[in-house]
């Protein structure tokens, strides 16, 4: 096998991820061959470095201001949510609510006449929804009703 | 002390418990912190990206599903982070060439190198000049000690993609030390 295809192995060698017929091949040409065995330990000794290389701890309190953050970030967003609707000025926020308020309505109004649209069975005459067939146009006890009565019996009440 | 089961914290954080997700923080940050100083190039910029991981963390713990290890979760976040914070920054070429030169006249084979107090440094200064992809894969194996499949994860890749970035960061880092020493 050729020094470069042996050079490919070095890294998975320092890994013991060669086969069995792969370890095989490698050793015997590593034995062999000075140049793939200095390329081998110096690898090795890369390998090794960063065996010897320090882990690092997190700065103290690092925990503690990741929190504080955190609890920062989530107060953060409830203002936002409170400011929807406390930081606008009066003005804004009346007429944001009669707006509101109207659109309600309107809902009520268009819902209420569609519901009868579709349930009432009989449609009702304008007089019997405005209770017309109890309006008297001069009450008996009204000044025009005793104007009329008096005008029917000849003066003689 | 036992620490928490990963588990059994985001079980408790997705009930609303805020104290798993500190836990959690408590648990990994001096992971999540090593891993952020030997990713970036501008080491004090490592408490930031950590705190970043763990921001990002929390947004996206609700929806994380354990179909891997949490720590690798964690490690995908970081690596995303700093190589966005690579984006930001550019390589350091002074401060820890300085420790190379001065590691190189007295002790010239990298044998002796890896010796030294120094090996910390010098590990930084050759990750630095690393491309960011590189340098992410061999540090998740050489330090943090993953499986290829873990790192695999960790970076969204293929297995065979990660033996290939490795293998070339072992070249690269070789013929660094090599050439400083």
């Amino acid at each position: 096998m050729r020094c470069s295809q042996i050079r490919k192995m070095i890294s998975p060698y320092v890994d013991d991820d060669l086969t069995p017929d792969e370890l095989n091949v490698f050793t015997s040409h590593v034995h062999e061959c000075q140049a793939c065995k200095e390329e081998l330990e110096e690898t090795q000794t890369v390998h090794r470095l960063f065996a010897s290389a320090v882990g690092f701890e997190a700065p103290p309190g690092f925990a503690t201001r990741v929190m504080a953050h955190l609890e920062r970030t989530e107060e953060t967003g409830l203002s936002r949510l409170r400011c929807l609707f406390t930081g606008r000025p009066f003005f804004l926020r009346t007429a944001e609510i009669a707006f509101a308020l109207v659109i309600v309505l309107i809902g009520m109004i268009s819902g209420n006449l569609l519901v009868a649209d579709r349930t009432s069975v009989r449609q009702p005459t304008v007089q019997t929804s405005f209770s017309l067939d109890l309006f008297q146009a001069t009450p008996t006890d009204s000044v025009a009703g005793i104007y009329m009565r008096l005008a029917e019996n000849g003066g003689e009440e | 002390m036992k620490l928490p089961d990963d588990t059994d914290l985001v079980t408790r954080f997705k009930d609303g418990d805020l104290s798993a997700f500190e836990q959690v923080v408590l648990k990994y940050q001096d992971r999540i912190y090593t891993l952020c100083r030997y990713m970036l190039y501008n080491a004090e910029d490592a408490p930031d990206a950590a705190q970043d991981v763990f921001l990002k963390a929390y947004g996206g713990l609700k929806a994380y599903r354990p179909d891997a290890s949490l720590y690798t979760w964690l490690y995908r976040i970081t690596v995303n982070t700093c190589l966005d914070y690579g984006k930001k920054s550019r390589p350091e070429h002074c401060a820890d060439t300085s420790a190379f030169d001065n590691l190189a006249s007295s002790q010239p084979s990298p044998e002796r190198l890896y010796q030294s107090k120094e090996t910390g440094r010098l590990i930084e200064g050759c990750l630095r000049k690393l491309p960011g992809k590189l340098r992410a894969a061999i540090v998740l194996k050489e330090i943090e000690g993953l499986s290829y499949e873990e790192i695999a994860h960790a970076l969204g890749t293929s297995v065979g993609t990660v033996k290939s970035r490795i293998s070339r960061a072992r070249e690269e880092m070789r013929r660094r030390l090599q050439k400083d020493a």
